[in-house]
């Protein structure tokens, strides 16, 4: 990005003819309509073409056919809207005009449905749609509560039990908690930089793209011959490969959703490397971008690890490899071990961002510099560093060397140092504060109490011995529940409502917001706590009828949820009624000083009007004279650092 | 900090940490322990949990107090002191946690080792998991779909599967290992109080998941000493050894043979259950009902029945089994 690119968008947008058999060929949907049916027959010739040409028999053959059709379907639906137009004009050789900012912000509703390179509009898009997902998740689990209000079968057999509860974890992990930070921080990010976008601005529209392909495909898998996926989101090898072939709509659903993860991550990094503002050193970012700038790393190195291992378990059913197969010598425990090189990892990248979101809250809603920043920003890098060196920890009772359990055991362990360096430093950031009990802060409040029962759960589970005990049970279910819910999305509802002023330009109703927390907050609790007694007690995790003994406390945990599911109504109506009626926000409601902050509500297209100068460190509350940044002011170097494309 | 503050924290703190304490010791958190193994992992969940009430309880005081005491109104946008930090407090808070973890590991570590050690004579079971239901096989070659185990005597599990991951846990013994399949796993088990425990399947494992369960008799020596010699398959018809040894009792009841599982349908209605269904003699009937357990399912029951036993039973002692269902089933 240079400061030309600060004009007037229209200038650079080549004139689409908008007429007759034009409106099929520009970037649309009407063009997807069809490109994707094209793609679709393209996979089928593709594989029974190479069957027939290697005389294979029968040539028509369902599950590879189907395994072709979820990449290139898919395809045919990006080529559609838009997504490659540029690459293939570019490597075609035609002309471009690398300045082109034609798909570029949003004026009406509709801009939001199509390839947009402005990242705010993707932000957006990211966090509608991974709070759609959430629903569908959450109103998933309501089913399989509903079945579990009782010992016995009510209302689903065995099989669709399964993918209840696999759906509903796949759909939480993969398309609500880590696309929901990667939105909130592709909005934040640039303008916390002093940036006027991402570095790859067409590559992020890609990005998010990606992401409802995943989540369609999980749920379209339910319907699926012979049922969805079943075999849990862990979908442990030899069981997943030999599921009915709903199974394979989950191994490339998480590829989609893993690409899309790994190309955003890619973005951050380039964006958080290259384009901060001048004088902002990473000592004067904000810990948002530091958060973000650790996960991305933990992205990128970890993700190609449960992309492995879902092509693996895919190739041995479709291609009969024998990755997993103990008769033919495969190794089975080889499956637990790549993914959970990935899914360790991930704990950290559903984590992170929200220590981030926290950071900022807790600065600006107490008015004071957060306590140690720079051990702050140092404990997120040796969670990173930690993070790779635990991921046996899910494997104490698999049978694994056993050598490998003590070690596994300490560097579990430890992390909980720079933990807990994080929460004591939150709470010396509210020592003597003037603490304003905003929603979102609730909602950091809420999360600080929650995290410190799950990490504490957490240290139970890094003990082997307690862990033999308690693996697999509901005490696991309890745990991952704490830091996941009580942690990870805690902090993006305290994020949502933080940022929902300078996303929409409109203020939500507190008193809403408040009575959500509350729902939220008690709903939680009542659903969750109880799991940790019925998991030591002897319920093993996810079972569709279990010993008469924990009925009545079943029930009550089905209520209970039923309940924490109302209360995101709550949130909805907030955030529908107030996107439209609110009023209007200021620039800066919190008082705040990081960047974002001091640019209209919502910020003009490309953010600054001038780069701004930053000039000091971002949480300088109180301290007189002192600023992070000054805008409007000359601009000393032309170039901002590093340049896009 | 002024004196008067401190004593509220450490009054909220005390106040957090008795409701925590009253919390962990009137609710029965843990099953009681049957074994010598449960009875140190219980020792390392009580040491963990002191230090649990104690960390929560300084983070729960610190909340409390600050939401108290230092909330302002919503229009009240002055700045708090800018403190930035604070080495000497930063390097407690890094140091205090780091020691408690160095402790708890080390307990860990010990009681670990403990527990993995099954002395120089242990009695010697092979377990063997599949979809949907165990094995255990003694010394002696016998087979049978619950378990039996000495009080007082370590016992060394060797647990394998068939075909996917399955995972043997009893809650009373706190000892769970996964069933791997290509892979012999161990478990340590010493037994010190006499009762019926469930044994139960914890890793995902298809269908019949949640009613792949068995139990454990945890017995005296001397009983342990008779069941090895005596009783189950060498007594009564062939068919019996048979039906012991596939693990059918697991899941189906029969009384001829002691079998109490409610998993599959009452084996001691076989006859009205043939009737209703249909297919050919009774023999036919019980044939198929093993060898293709799927071609009619007893209605309220699920396609759980494993469909190996066609491959697993030689058919000389398949013929067994059916005769003596069918000799049963006519009584």
């Amino acid at each position: 990005m240079t400061t030309a690119a600060h004009q007037a968008p229209e200038v650079h947008a080549p004139k689409s003819p908008t007429t007759g058999i034009h409106r099929f060929t520009r970037p649309g949907w009407l063009r997807a309509l069809w490109t994707t049916p094209l793609f679709f027959g393209i996979g089928i010739a593709l594989v029974c073409g190479f069957r027939w040409l290697f005389g294979w028999d029968p040539i028509w053959d369902g599950v590879p056919i189907l395994t072709v059709e979820l990449v290139t379907t898919p395809l045919g639906f990006l080529v559609g809207i838009g997504g490659f137009d540029y690459w293939a004009y570019y490597a075609a050789g035609r002309p471009t005009l690398a300045e082109d900012h034609s798909s570029h912000g949003a004026k009406s509703w509709r801009d939001y449905f199509r390839i947009n390179t402005d990242h705010k509009v993707i932000g957006i898009q990211y966090v509608v749609t991974t709070i759609f997902f959430f629903c569908v998740g959450g109103l998933l689990a309501m089913l399989f509560r509903a079945e579990l209000a009782r010992p016995g079968d009510q209302y689903f057999n065995p099989q669709t039990f399964n993918v209840l509860v696999s759906d509903h974890a796949a759909l939480m992990i993969f398309l609500f908690i880590i696309p929901a930070f990667a939105g909130l921080g592709n909005y934040v990010i640039p303008l916390m930089l002093g940036a006027a976008d991402m570095a790859f601005p067409r590559l992020n529209a890609l990005s998010f793209w990606l992401l409802p392909i995943a989540g369609f495909m999980l749920i379209a898998g339910m319907a699926a011959p012979g049922g969805g996926p079943s075999s849990g989101w862990t979908c442990y090898a030899p069981l997943c490969s030999h599921q009915p072939v709903g199974q394979v709509f989950f191994n490339m659903a998480v590829q989609w959703a893993g690409a899309s993860s790994i190309m955003t991550a890619l973005n951050f990094l380039v964006t958080i490397i290259t384009m901060r503002a001048p004088g902002m050193t990473f000592w004067r970012m904000p810990l948002l971008v530091w958060a973000n700038f650790t996960t991305s790393l933990l992205v990128v190195l970890a993700t190609p690890f449960i992309a492995g291992s879902q092509f693996f378990v895919m190739f041995d059913r479709v291609l009969h490899t024998n990755f997993f197969e103990y008769q033919q010598g495969g190794y089975v425990l080889g499956y637990q071990h790549i993914f959970w090189f990935y899914s360790h990892p991930a704990v950290y990248i559903m984590m992170l961002p929200g220590f981030g979101i926290i950071s900022e809250v807790i600065s600006v809603m107490s008015r004071k510099p957060i306590f140690g920043y720079r051990l702050m920003a140092l404990s997120l890098m040796a969670i990173l560093v930690l993070g790779f060196s635990v991921w046996a920890h899910h494997m104490f009772v698999a049978g694994m060397a056993s050598w490998l359990r003590v070690p596994m055991m300490v560097t579990s362990m430890v992390i909980a140092v720079p933990t807990g360096i994080k929460i004591f430093s939150w709470l010396a950031t509210m020592w003597e504060g003037r603490l304003h009990f905003t929603t979102p802060m609730l909602f950091a409040l809420g999360f600080l109490s929650m995290f410190v029962i799950g990490g504490l759960s957490g240290i139970y589970l890094a003990s082997v011995p307690i862990d033999i005990h308690a693996s697999d049970t509901y005490f696991i279910v309890a745990h991952i529940h704490y830091v996941l819910f009580g942690g990870s999305v805690f902090t993006i509802f305290a994020g949502i409502y933080y940022w929902f002023p300078k996303m929409t330009g409109r203020m939500y109703s507190e008193r809403l917001g408040k009575l959500h927390f509350w729902l939220t907050f008690v709903g939680f609790n009542l659903t969750f706590f109880p799991m940790h007694y019925i998991g030591l007690q002897g319920m093993p995790r996810r079972v569709a009828d279990y010993a008469s003994r924990f009925a009545d406390i079943n029930l009550f945990i089905s209520i209970a949820s039923f309940g924490l599911g109302a209360s995101t109504l709550v949130f909805l109506y907030n955030m529908a009624r107030s996107w439209r009626y609110g009023p209007v926000a200021e620039a800066n409601p919190w008082h705040a000083l990081t960047l974002e902050w001091q640019v209209s509500s919502p910020p003009p297209v490309f953010n600054f009007d001038e780069i701004p100068q930053v000039v000091g460190n971002p949480y300088e509350y109180g301290v007189p004279g002192a600023r992070h940044a000054i805008l409007g002011a000359p601009t000393p170097a032309p170039e901002p650092v590093g340049a896009a494309d | 900090m002024r004196t008067g503050s401190i004593i509220q924290l450490v009054a909220i703190g005390l106040v957090v940490g008795a409701i925590c304490t009253a919390v962990a010791l009137l609710i029965p958190w843990m099953p009681v322990a049957a074994g010598r193994e449960a009875s140190r992992i219980d020792f390392v969940y009580w040491f963990a949990t002191v230090i649990a009430i104690v960390v929560f309880s300084v983070v729960a005081s610190v909340l409390i107090y600050e939401v108290w005491k230092f909330g302002v109104r919503s229009d009240d946008f002055t700045d708090g002191p800018p403190v930035h930090g604070h080495t000497a407090v930063e390097i407690v808070w890094t140091a205090i946690p780091a020691l408690l973890v160095t402790a708890i590991s080390i307990v860990s570590a010990v009681v670990l080792a403990k527990d993995g050690d099954a002395g120089t004579n242990p009695v010697k079971i092979n377990v063997v998991a599949q979809q949907f239901a165990w094995e255990f096989t003694y010394s002696n070659g016998k087979t049978y779909g619950y378990l039996t185990l000495p009080e007082g005597l370590h016992t060394k599990l060797d647990i394998t599967s068939k075909d996917v991951i399955h995972s043997f846990w009893v809650p009373q013994l706190s000892q769970k290992q996964d069933a791997v399949p290509g892979q012999h796993n161990s478990l340590v088990i010493t037994p010190t109080r006499l009762g019926t425990y469930p044994v139960i399947c914890t890793e995902l494992c298809g269908l019949g998941h949640s009613v792949m369960r068995s139990h454990v008799d945890i017995v005296s020596q001397a009983d342990f000493t008779k069941f090895l010699k005596g009783g189950g398959s060498t007594s009564g018809p062939p068919g019996l050894a048979v039906f012991q040894k596939n693990g059918c009792g697991s899941c189906h009841t029969l009384k001829a043979a002691g079998a109490t599982g409610t998993i599959g349908p009452d084996l001691d209605n076989l006859a009205a259950y043939a009737k209703e269904a249909n297919r050919g003699s009774l023999e036919a009937f019980i044939l198929e009902s093993i060898v293709s357990p799927a071609a009619y399912i007893q209605p309220h029951y699920n396609d759980l029945m494993p469909h190996t036993f066609k491959a697993q039973i030689p058919p000389a002692q398949l013929d067994q089994l059916v005769q003596y269902l069918v000799e049963n089933a006519k009584q």
